[in-house]
Formats: C-alpha cells, structure tokens, sequence
C-alpha cells in the first residue's frame, strides 16, 4: 500500500509545484513585456533629427575651436640639364621632398586665420647653403631645395566685413604670393594664391585690402586688392658685434648696409563668371637691390698635393645696395571651358593668354661688381653704375599663354604652356617651382609641356613635367643691378645657353 | 641617368593604367556654381554652401537631387532655369561634393 501511495503524493507535490513555477514565469514574461513596452515609448520619444542637429552643432564648433591642418607633399626626380657657352654641358639628377603643411581656422564668421609651414629637400642634403651665399634668401625660401628645416611659408589672417554692398577683407602676415593666378595650373593646384603669377611669385611679407564691387557694379566677381609687402628688412639682429667698442651694438637697428625693399601693387578682377576670367596687376616697387662687393674674403688652406704649400680660397664680401626703382604690371586672361557646351572635351579645356611688362627706374647709385681679368689675381671689383647693367630707364615685356586638356582616362590633365621674356624683362618670380630656375624669368623662349593624372583619386596625383628654356640673353632670374644686365649668351663664355628640367613627382594631399 | 629616368616613366605609365577612375569633384562644382548660380542665388559660394550642414545637403542631393531642386527653385527663383535643365542634372555630382565640401560644419575654412 505504502508502495502505492508514495508516488501518488510524490506527483501531487511535483504538479503544485509545476503550477507554481508556471506562473512565476507568466509573471516574468508580463515584466519582460512591460519592460519592453517602456524601452519602445522611451525609444519613440526620441528625437532623430535633433540628434542629427546636436552633431552638426558639435562638428560646426569642433570646425571652429581647432586650427584644420592638410598636408601636401611631393617626391620628385628632377633631371636638369644645361648647355653652357664655351663649355661642357652640365646635368644631373636629383631627388627631392617637400611637404607643406596648411593650417586654416575661423573663430567668427569675420575672421580667418591661414597659414603653412614647409620643408623642401634633396634627399640625403643639409648643407646645400654651403655651396650658394643666397640659397636661403626670404623669396623663395620654401620653394628651392634646402635643408629639412620646417620654414614659414604663408601666415595671416583675414578679417572681412561689409560696407552697404561692398564687401572688404583687411590682411596682414606673410602673403599667400606663390603659386598664384596661372602657375597654379602647372603646379595642379585647385585654388590660385593671390598674386598673377606672370609677373609674381615670391615669398614676401605685408598686407592686403580686397574691396567687392560685383554687387554694386553687376559686373561678375569685380574686386581690386591694394597689396603692400616689404621684400627685405633693413636691419641688423641682436647681439651684433661693435668692433670699435668691442662690445654689442643696439639690436635691431638700421645696418645701412641694406636697403628697405618695398612693393605696393593693385590686383584688379575685371570679370570673373567661372569661364572667362580676367585679372590685371599693376605695382610700383622701391629700393631694388643687388650685390655690392665691397671687399674679397681670403681662407688659407692647404694644398692636398702640396702639403708645404698653400693656397687661397678667395670670397667676396658684399652688402645689398638700392640701385632704384621698378615699375610693372600684367593682363591676364583665363578661358576655363572652351565654348558651350559644344563638346565635354571643350567644356572641361582650359586655354589662357597673359601680356606682362616692367620698367627700370636707376637711383644712380653704384653697386660694385666683380669682373675677370687677364693679370692675377684674374679679378677686379668695378663700380657698376644702374640697373640691368645700365643706367637709363629699361623697359621689358613678355608674353605668356598655354592650354591644359583632359587626358586619356577620367581626371587626367595634359598641359602645354609657352613664354616669351624680352631683353630687358624682368620678373619677381623667384619663387618659382621649376628646379632649373624660373622659365617665366627667361629672356628668350621657354615651353614646357606636363601630364597630371589621379592614382588614388585628388589625395594621391603622379606628374610628369618638361619645361625647355632657349636663353637669347643672360641675367634673367637675378638682382636688379650689375648681375642682371642682359649679355648675349652665343658670345659670352659661361652663359648657360638652354636649360631643361624633367621632373616625374608623386604628390599626397589631404 | 636615361636608365633611371627611363625605369621611372616606365612607372608612371604604369601607375596610370592602375589609377582609380575621378569621380565628382568639388573644385569642379565650385567652378559650375559660380558659372550658372551665382547670379541667381545672388551669394558667393562660400556662402551658399553655409546654408546646410554636410547631412542636410547629401538629404538635399539623394537620388537625383529632386528636394534641392525643389526647395532651391522655390528659394531662388532666378535658379527654376538652371535647376530643372539638362546642365544641371549632368553638373549636379559635382555641385553637390562642392556643398558638402564647404558646407556650414565641414570646417573647411574660405580663402580671401
């Protein structure tokens, strides 16, 4: 019997138990559901497009408490080749890096701060400054290859604002002068700095005062930009040594060893509408300059072949002196799509035409040059009175123009461009990005011809470049006194003849 | 040095064969902005692209850009033209990369 009703109450237990269990669950899934309930309610509450809102609001302040860098940097292999008068030709291959490093930020919608710091060198080199006395002059001191020194390229700020409806902007700093209006084609660069490349494109600090006149004319992008800019500090550094006194002398004063060199120039954009832009400059430029070889420097050294001899090393010994004045100026149009819609090959073709011209205007100052002769020591310092080797008013010109198409594939550019400098031209290209010296300096001929083309679409471009230039006269990218004056290359042993540089680059920007 | 110089065109050519194809380009838009919508909306395009954020303008240009059309149209009436030709529709991925590019928190600050 015992046997019997054991398990009867065994399964009497389990089955209340199980009836209990079944309704905790009930209980919990109940919970569950309200609990779910809930997190739909709260879930529907919220806002979608507020968040969105709260995140732009977060990226528009993060965009504006932060300076925002890019990077654009180059390697290149530039071959340069030159035929020189009386004399084998030279060449050789160098490799190169340069990085620029941009900066931007806008703290309120009517100010801007910009700026870019650069390195420019050959691989394996920091003493090139060793072998040139100006290879780290101030106009062009981020575009010739130098040492791996981070230098300041460009630095200002913008501060803009509106009078009825002209608009203005008021700058200082150190201007965004090179690779302006045309160059910025060749150098692929999507934005042109300031300047009208033709005639200028060098480092230089000072300022500018852009006036709108679109609104108020009707005429399409109408502005004019007063720029002043000072190419040279005459000054001395601290802790200059006073031989007389044997002690230091004041820091910062004027050495009246050098001139101030100071440029005021009006831009003009006479029209602008996306296709057909045309831009002018004029500009008066004071105190220019050149060496002024005032003694030879002589290093005793000894002879490697010779150890009981010795030899001189001689070194000339110069300050800049102010030979005069320079006037210029330059026209410029750019054609950015060719017709109408005729065809997307002439639609996405660029063609441009530019004249520039400058006059000299000599103070009558003398700055004292060197000259060889035939009796040792087969050298004499001459007073070289003028500019451009001579002492009445010059006037150059020159004319510039190219065509950049649409290549082979998708986002590929071929370019071809050609100048042409007169005796007496003279530019304020130094700065340059041509490694054999700038082409639109030349008096002669020059043609360069480029091919630009994506890898990984615009943040990583391979080019590959040749620019020719046909030398009629010497002088062309120097000072403006003795060392510009214009000798016929085919008679005047030493002049380089013709230049050439090919340069195959691969560029990261981003 | 010619075989160097050889070796390295060799590896252009090359690198351009493998190079990935351009798609819409800002610099382009901004090009086609100030050519056939500056004079009607009347603003630089700096100041244009400021009038959204990079969401709002790709919402504007999903699919073939018919909210923008719309609201742009409407806005500026001296764009109806622009916006509603074939120009438009052929420039319109440019012109939209040109909005993002420089839209109100890009953070992308405007040249003088």
């Amino acid at each position: 019997m015992k046997k019997f009703i054991a398990p009867l109450l065994i399964g009497a237990a389990l089955s209340s138990s199980a009836f209990a269990a079944d309704d905790s669950l009930k209980q919990e899934v109940e919970a569950l559901k309200a609990q779910m309930a809930e997190l739909q309610s709260a879930q529907s509450k919220i806002n979608i497009d507020a968040l969105k809102a709260q995140v732009s609001e977060i990226k528009a302040h993060d965009a504006g408490d932060n300076i925002k860098w890019n990077v654009d940097f180059r390697t290149a292999y530039d071959y340069v080749d030159y035929k020189i008068q009386g004399a084998d030709k030279q060449d050789n291959g160098v490799w190169t890096n340069k990085l620029i490093l941009g900066m931007g930020a806008q703290p309120a919608d009517n100010l801007v701060f910009k700026g870019s710091l650069a390195a420019y060198k050959a691989f394996g080199q920091t003493n090139m400054s060793s072998t040139s006395y100006f290879q780290g002059f101030d106009w062009y001191d981020s575009q010739k290859p130098n040492d791996s020194n981070i230098r300041l390229r460009e630095a200002y700020f913008l501060y803009t604002g509106d009078m009825g409806d002209v608009h203005y902007s008021a700058s200082f700093g150190r201007r965004p002068s090179v690779d302006g209006f045309l160059a910025n084609l060749r150098n692929d660069n999507e934005n042109p700095a300031s300047p009208i490349s033709h005639n200028i494109n060098m480092e230089f600090d000072g300022a500018s005062f852009k006036f709108d006149f679109d609104k108020v004319t009707g005429i399409s992008g109408l502005y004019a930009k007063l720029c002043l800019g000072r190419g040279f500090s005459n000054t001395t550094g601290a802790y200059s040594m006073n031989f007389s006194s044997m002690g230091f002398n004041p820091g910062y004063v004027n050495d009246d060893q050098t001139p101030n060199m100071d440029l005021a120039g009006l831009i003009v954009q006479f029209f602008d509408n996306g296709q057909y832009k045309l831009m002018g400059n004029y500009f008066v430029a004071k105190n220019m300059m050149d060496m002024n070889i005032y003694g030879i420097g002589g290093m005793y050294m000894t002879d490697p072949s010779n150890p009981f001899g010795s030899l001189t090393a001689m070194t000339p010994i110069y300050n800049l002196k102010d030979v005069g004045d320079m006037t210029g100026g330059a026209l410029s149009l750019e054609v950015n799509g060719i017709g109408d819609g005729i065809s997307d090959f002439l639609d996405d073709s660029i063609f441009f035409l530019s004249y520039a011209f400058s006059q000299t205007d000599p103070n009558g100052n003398s700055a004292r040059g060197i000259m060889g002769t035939t009796t040792y020591p087969y050298m004499a310092l001459v007073d070289m009175p003028g500019m451009l080797g001579s002492t009445d008013k010059k006037f150059g010109s020159s004319i510039y123009t190219g065509i950049q198409v649409p290549g082979i594939m998708k986002g590929q550019r071929l370019g071809l461009e050609y100048n042409h400098g007169s005796k007496y031209w003279r530019s304020f290209t130094y700065g340059e990005d041509t490694l054999a010296g700038s082409k639109l300096a030349a008096r002669g001929n020059a043609y360069e011809l480029y091919y630009i083309m994506p890898v990984v679409g615009k943040n990583l471009t391979a080019q590959l470049s040749y620019v020719y230039i046909d030398y009629a006269y010497t002088g062309s990218d120097t000072f403006f006194g003795w060392t510009g004056t214009p000798m016929d290359v085919d008679s005047t042993p030493g002049a380089v003849k013709t230049a050439q540089d090919l340069r195959l680059s691969l560029r990261y920007r981003y | 040095m010619k075989k160097v110089f050889g070796l390295l065109v060799s590896a252009f050519l090359v690198l351009g064969l493998m190079s990935t194809s351009a798609f819409a380009d800002a610099a382009k838009g901004q090009k086609y902005y100030l050519k056939y919508m500056k004079d009607g909306s009347g603003m630089n395009g700096a100041k244009f692209a400021t009038q959204h954020t990079q969401a709002e303008w790709k919402a504007l240009f999903d699919g073939k850009a018919e909210k923008f059309v719309a609201e742009y149209s409407k806005k500026y009436p001296g764009l109806d033209g622009f916006l509603k030709g074939d120009k438009f529709e052929k420039f319109m991925p440019d012109i939209r990369d040109f909005c993002v590019e420089f839209a109100s928190d890009s953070g992308n600050v405007p040249s003088c």
